[in-house]
């Protein structure tokens, strides 16, 4: 319920083991990383449809892809950097040429493995999955959207990439339907438009508060599907407040604010701010103090909303 | 079909097949190709359980070339087969066509996987493998790498997985012609002895000749190599095999011939198959 502080990881697993309890085309595909995943009781539950590989993420991807093309539904979920990055190749030829119906799970993404460092940070797989054709990009907000969005993504017909946090997390909705492909009003304002995806949309809202006690009205959008992008929301978003800033922990540019400014630019130009990680290797530490030096905590966004409208 | 005469021919026939993309394009990956033409066409004709009238049935045997650079050896038994018209052959190289230079699952009937890029082709036999299994399918995956592909790690990570899963409905050809396209792969990454590498790893393995049909044909009966362990065939070859002036030469990896040159494989190729068909009517 509202409120609850939850593990996302274990959220995912307990939500696929739910579904999977009455689809038996799912099977799981582990690189040492099932477990950690949130897959530990389906395991045990059903060791047959369970496929431990070992620490290879370019093999289980071809694998997947090829138990696909027998009408299984492999999930497979690890660490993000190595679900899009290390296995590149295997996700664009094997799961998106291939049009395979495997789901790619990116977990501690952004930089939410803080301390572990640039290498074990994922700030490019919007960038990098939202490129192959076909591929959807989900991000979802909170332990209700992460449920919904398991749910919508085992029910698509096609690859998915999909990516979730690590530290506990807020319930910020309630349970409904997600919709892969819409995104939702979450406050309402007339001075710009927030849009914001995965782990900074609570921020977000917060920010809308910060804002208005300094006679800032932001409208903010949460936008957990970031390919393919609401086009009519945005593009209502523009006309009703003008200027459009969006927030991710992602790159600066390649993901979501690049999706939003590339329709925009092509139908209804609008000044934009894109708030997200400089291109650079994000440094290490504790996540709320990378959160904070890269300005994507609640003050961070609205420090930088403050700036933009009255540019 | 199991005469092992007949099976020849029909790995000339379809070595003409091959000849009639290159004249319809004036190019392709021919070595490659020929050097595995005889393993292809037993595997079609002799082996597998496939149904050109019903390419997608459940229960079929699959098919994977994982150096898909050697497309147009699946593509001259696949028409042999009767899974397209011929017609498609004279389409090679074309805008659009249906048999483009890497395999595509979605424009042919019979093509099991876009395969082109290498190093992916067992990873997913390695899936098809597992989930024909799950299904309780008697079904088998049948793969065909390259010697120079060897190089590319991925490789190793299917490697490791399919004696780990014990897949023994799966089985590997590693077209080892001794050329890729800069030269001996000895010199290039030397793999010494390929068979040990994989023998290493789980596999039940073997040596054989891969352009003598008898040989391809017996090990072919007596797959599984070993129960419980997938199968990994080290078939030597000889790149080129069958037209006599390009056998055993790296520059005809990927070939652009003249039409003298053109004709001249023809002509081979095509007194080849008189001399087969004659000694079978006898």
């Amino acid at each position: 319920m509202i409120g609850d502080i939850l593990d996302p990881r274990k959220e995912f697993g307990k939500a696929v083991a739910e579904v999977a309890e009455t689809d038996e085309r799912i099977v799981i595909l582990s690189a040492d990383s099932g477990k950690s995943s949130g897959f530990g009781d389906f395991a045990k539950a059903h060791p047959d449809r369970y496929f431990e590989c070992g620490i290879m993420e370019q093999g289980v991807t071809g694998v997947a892809a090829g138990l696909a093309t027998t009408g299984k539904i492999p999930v497979f979920c690890a660490i993000a950097p190595f679900v899009t990055c290390r296995n590149f190749e295997m996700f664009r030829n094997d799961l998106g040429y291939m049009r395979q119906n495997v789901k790619i799970v990116g977990r501690n993404c952004g930089f939410t493995y803080s301390d572990l460092g640039a290498t074990h940070h994922s700030l490019e797989d919007f960038a990098i999955t939202r490129m192959i054709p076909g591929v959807v990009v989900l991000a979802p907000q909170d332990p209700a959207e992460i449920r919904g969005a398991v749910k919508a993504m085992l029910k698509h017909e096609g690859p998915v990439y999909m990516r979730i946090g690590n530290p506990k997390i807020e319930q910020i909705f309630e349970d409904k339907e997600f919709v892969i492909g819409k995104g939702t009003v979450l406050v309402e304002g007339d001075d710009l438009t927030i849009i914001s995806t995965g782990s900074t949309t609570k921020a977000a809202i917060e920010a809308a508060e910060i804002l208005k006690e300094k006679g800032v009205s932001a409208r903010v959008v949460g936008m957990p599907t970031v390919c393919p992008i609401d086009e009519e929301l945005v593009l209502e978003s523009a006309k009703k407040t003008g200027k459009i800033m969006t927030v991710e922990e992602h790159y600066q540019y390649g993901g979501l604010g690049t999706l939003v400014s590339e329709y925009l630019a092509e139908t209804y130009p609008t000044k934009m701010k894109m708030l997200g990680v400089p291109k650079s290797y994000a440094t290490s530490g504790p996540y709320d103090a990378l959160l904070k030096y890269y300005k994507l905590d609640k003050e961070g966004i609205a420090e930088t909303a403050l700036e933009f409208v009255k540019d | 079909m199991n005469n092992v005469k007949e099976l020849e021919l029909t790995a000339y026939k379809c070595r003409r097949n091959l000849l009639r993309m290159v004249e319809a394009s004036d190019h392709g990956h021919l070595g490659g190709a020929l050097s595995c033409m005889d393993i292809v066409t037993a595997l079609y004709f002799h082996k597998m359980n496939v149904d050109p009238q019903n390419p997608k049935m459940p229960e079929r045997d699959r098919f994977l070339l994982s150096a898909g650079h050697k497309c147009m050896v699946q593509y001259s038994v696949l028409a042999e087969k009767g899974f397209f018209d011929k017609s498609v052959l004279d389409t090679y190289g074309g805008f659009k066509t249906q048999i483009p230079g890497h395999p595509d699952m979605y424009k042919l009937p019979g093509v099991e996987a876009n395969t082109g890029a290498l190093g992916h082709g067992l990873p997913i036999a390695c899936g098809m493998a597992m989930g024909l299994r799950q299904d309780k399918l008697n079904s088998n995956v049948y793969v065909i790498m390259g010697d120079g592909e060897l190089a590319e790690g991925s490789n190793w990570e299917g490697a490791a997985v399919a004696p780990h899963y014990g897949l023994d409905n799966l089985t590997v050809f590693v077209d080892f012609n001794g050329l890729q396209i800069s030269g001996r792969v000895q010199d290039i990454m030397n793999f010494t002895d390929i068979a040990e590498h994989f023998k290493a790893f789980g596999w039940a393995v073997k040596d054989i000749d891969g352009n003598n049909m008898q040989e391809v044909v017996d090990t072919l009966d007596s797959l599984p190599l070993e129960k419980g362990k997938p199968s990994l065939i080290v078939a030597h070859t000889i790149k080129s095999k069958g037209i006599s002036f390009a056998e055993n030469n790296a520059s005809y990896h990927y070939w652009t011939p003249s039409k003298e040159e053109l004709n001249k494989a023809i002509e081979e190729v095509e007194a080849k198959i008189a001399e087969l068909e004659k000694a079978l009517e006898e």
